[in-house]
């Protein structure tokens, strides 16, 4: 076998060739790493905020809370429902309604649709995972919110202290941030529920309840006690059912526009690891017959070949892995798909997805580089003789 | 009409014994003095040989019924003028290309028999190549250049580098083994082509031009070398050559023209 040292030092004397086909390939997998680091970002904040044992009820034909609604009177009956089936802990369960305000940038032109959720007293204990982090929690039936920790800073109006306006005239105070273990509610400001059906005129209506049984496995009685209720035109979901519905559209957007990203520019730096092996080629055919003349097989030049290709994208992988995983450190805003508000999340890198860009990159440099390795393997040993 | 010259030589006295006599058949022994040739043993047998190049549709015949027989042992200079043949000759001597018609055996075997494969594994065994530009891989020292052919052995790591250090001396390179090919001049980049020519103890050594890129001081450097490797190490040498000087050195030197031998 021709030694590998001999494919890395011509990789090396090379330097600005070789610079420049790795740095095609590091892109792509850059873009590969971060629309899948992202696609996971948005799965894992929105999956944070589902727990196991909590069902989340909206009105039937409605995908989202949004579009939901559901009067108070079957809110308490919901209740009662759940602590029939098993649901011991305190609160059984929350009416909640969820409403979107219009709030401007910081440091960027625009506004961008935030969510309000009017939450009742008891949404911390209901939510454990939610902790103040910073100022109070509410006083309930004030104007009064707190905020999750991704919209602090980031519009106007949203820090301790400020205020922004729910409706015209109807300005809320903000007085504490949020904590929730980076989900999808940390991009909600939570108001007083009365409040918040008040300014929209939502009479006695909520969009969602959420109740918490005691396992798990009594979701499926529930679901049927639930909806087997015809009057109440009700529907039942696993929280995490209903999460992973609502990350599911962006996560899909994500991953096939980083996939389309990712195969144009593939087939680019594919290209471009052709060329650079082509011209390595050519360059080098006396060295390649040589080798022949020595005695090395057409197979084993092949096998060199591909293996300084391989070198080469390996490389260019590498860097663009390093340089997506560096991205962690970096927030956005996005449009959630499922809820069009916005929803704050991060590029969440893990092993698979490093794998993943690591064996892409393998991939163009083996595919790239498999017509000028051929190429190499049929160079004559005669070539070597001319002078 | 034949213009063979040939020259009495005296043989080395002081033969060495095999430094490493437990070397397993198969592999290549090591460099070593004492490969005494059988005297009078054909190595190289060339029988009406043809050789033909088509250029469009157009057949040119570069070798043309050519006959030859080379013994172990020989150092022979094969010289002409530019399209005489002499290189193509040498191509199906080396195991690098085939003969159109006719047979040629090198070392027993038939060089138009053998598939792509077989030919490298001749070339691998028998040949020792010496090139006009040196032909080494700039990237590597001149340690590993000569390590080369040893990389088609099963020898270890550790007993490559022994052997490649051994024919590095020989060629009187112990202290440039780890320089590479920039680093040295022309005569000491052709000595280490040389020492990796001879590093896996090859039956012939197959010379193209091994002067033609040096003055005249290294030229004769190189040329005292092969003489050397052939008295005193018994080598088959088989040189095409343009220099005079160079054919000098030979035992017997054969004149091509036109495809045929004069």
């Amino acid at each position: 076998m021709v030694p590998i040292k001999y494919n890395v030092r011509n990789l090396v004397v090379r330097k600005s060739t070789t610079a420049a086909a790795a740095f095609g390939l590091a892109l792509v997998v850059f873009v590969f790493a971060c629309a899948l680091m992202l696609a996971n970002g948005i799965e894992r904040t929105l999956g944070r905020a589902a727990s196991p044992d909590v069902v989340v009820v909206l009105r039937k034909g409605s995908d989202t809370e949004m579009t939901s609604t559901i009067e108070d009177k079957h809110v308490n009956l919901v209740l009662a429902q759940a602590a029939q089936i098993g649901a011991s802990k305190k609160p059984v369960g929350v009416g909640e309604i969820l409403a979107v305000v219009l709030l401007d940038k910081v440091g960027a032109n625009g506004v961008s649709n935030v969510t309000v959720r009017g939450v009742t007293e008891d949404v911390l204990a209901f939510r454990p995972s939610a902790k103040i982090v910073e100022g109070r929690a509410a006083n309930p039936g004030s104007d009064e919110v707190i905020i999750g920790k991704g919209l602090k800073g980031r519009f106007t109006g949203m820090t301790i202290g400020q205020s922004f306006e729910l409706k015209k005239n109807r300005p809320m105070k903000v007085v504490g941030v949020f904590d929730d273990d980076g989900s999808a509610y940390e991009s909600e400001v939570w108001a007083d529920v009365h409040i918040v059906k008040q300014s929209f005129g939502r009479g006695s209506t909520v969009t969602s309840v959420r109740v918490r049984l005691d396992s798990a496995s009594k979701f499926d009685a529930f679901k049927m006690l639930v909806e087997g209720d015809r009057q109440l035109g009700l529907v039942a979901m696993r929280e995490a059912d209903y999460v992973e519905k609502q990350s599911q559209a962006t996560g899909i957007m994500l991953k096939i526009l980083g996939g389309m990203i990712a195969f144009f520019f593939g087939v680019g730096a594919m290209i471009g690891a052709t060329i650079t092996m082509n011209a390595q080629v050519a360059g080098r055919s006396r060295e390649i017959g040589t080798l022949r003349a020595l005695g090395f097989s057409k197979g084993s030049i092949l096998f060199s070949f591909l293996i300084e290709s391989l070198v080469l994208s390996l490389a260019g992988g590498l860097v663009g892995a390093i340089a997506a995983v560096g991205m962690k450190a970096v927030k956005i805003t996005m449009l959630n798909m499922g809820t069009f508000t916005e929803i704050v999340f991060g590029f969440e890198p893990t092993a698979p997805i490093i794998v993943s860009a690591v064996v892409l990159s393998a991939f163009m440099g083996l595919v790239g580089g498999f017509l000028p390795a051929v190429r190499a393997a049929r160079v004559s040993p005669v070539e070597a003789m001319r002078g | 009409m034949s213009t063979e010259t040939t020259k009495e030589r005296e043989s080395d006295p002081n033969r060495d014994v095999p430094p490493d006599a437990a070397v397993a058949a198969d592999e290549p022994k090591p460099y070593r003095k004492n490969a005494s040739p059988e005297k009078g043993k054909t190595i190289i047998d060339m029988s009406a040989v043809t050789k033909t190049f088509f250029r469009g549709k157009e057949p040119l015949t570069v070798l043309d019924g050519l006959s030859l027989a080379i013994e172990e042992g020989a150092f022979e200079a094969l010289m002409g003028p530019s399209g005489s043949g002499k290189s193509t000759l040498l191509n199906l001597i080396a195991g690098l290309d085939r003969p159109t018609s006719g047979k040629a055996t090198v070392a027993g075997h038939d060089i138009g028999a053998m598939s792509d494969g077989e030919l490298a594994k001749f070339r691998a065994r028998h040949i020792g190549f010496i090139f006009q530009s040196y032909n080494l891989m700039p990237v590597l020292t001149a340690r590993e250049n000569v390590e080369l052919p040893l990389l088609l052995t099963k020898l270890s790591g550790a007993e490559r580098k022994k052997r490649a250090e051994t024919a590095l001396r020989v060629t009187g390179l112990e202290n440039r083994m780890d320089h590479y090919p920039r680093q040295l001049s022309g005569g000491q980049e052709q000595r280490v082509a040389i020492a990796r020519a001879i590093v896996h103890d090859p039956t012939i050594l197959v010379c193209d031009e091994p002067t033609g890129d040096l003055d005249r001081k290294s030229a004769d450097d190189i040329l005292e070398l092969l003489t050397k490797l052939n008295v005193d190490f018994k080598k088959t040498i088989l040189m095409v050559t343009h220099d005079p000087a160079a054919a000098e050195r030979a035992t017997v030197t054969r004149h091509l023209n036109k495809g045929k031998l004069e």
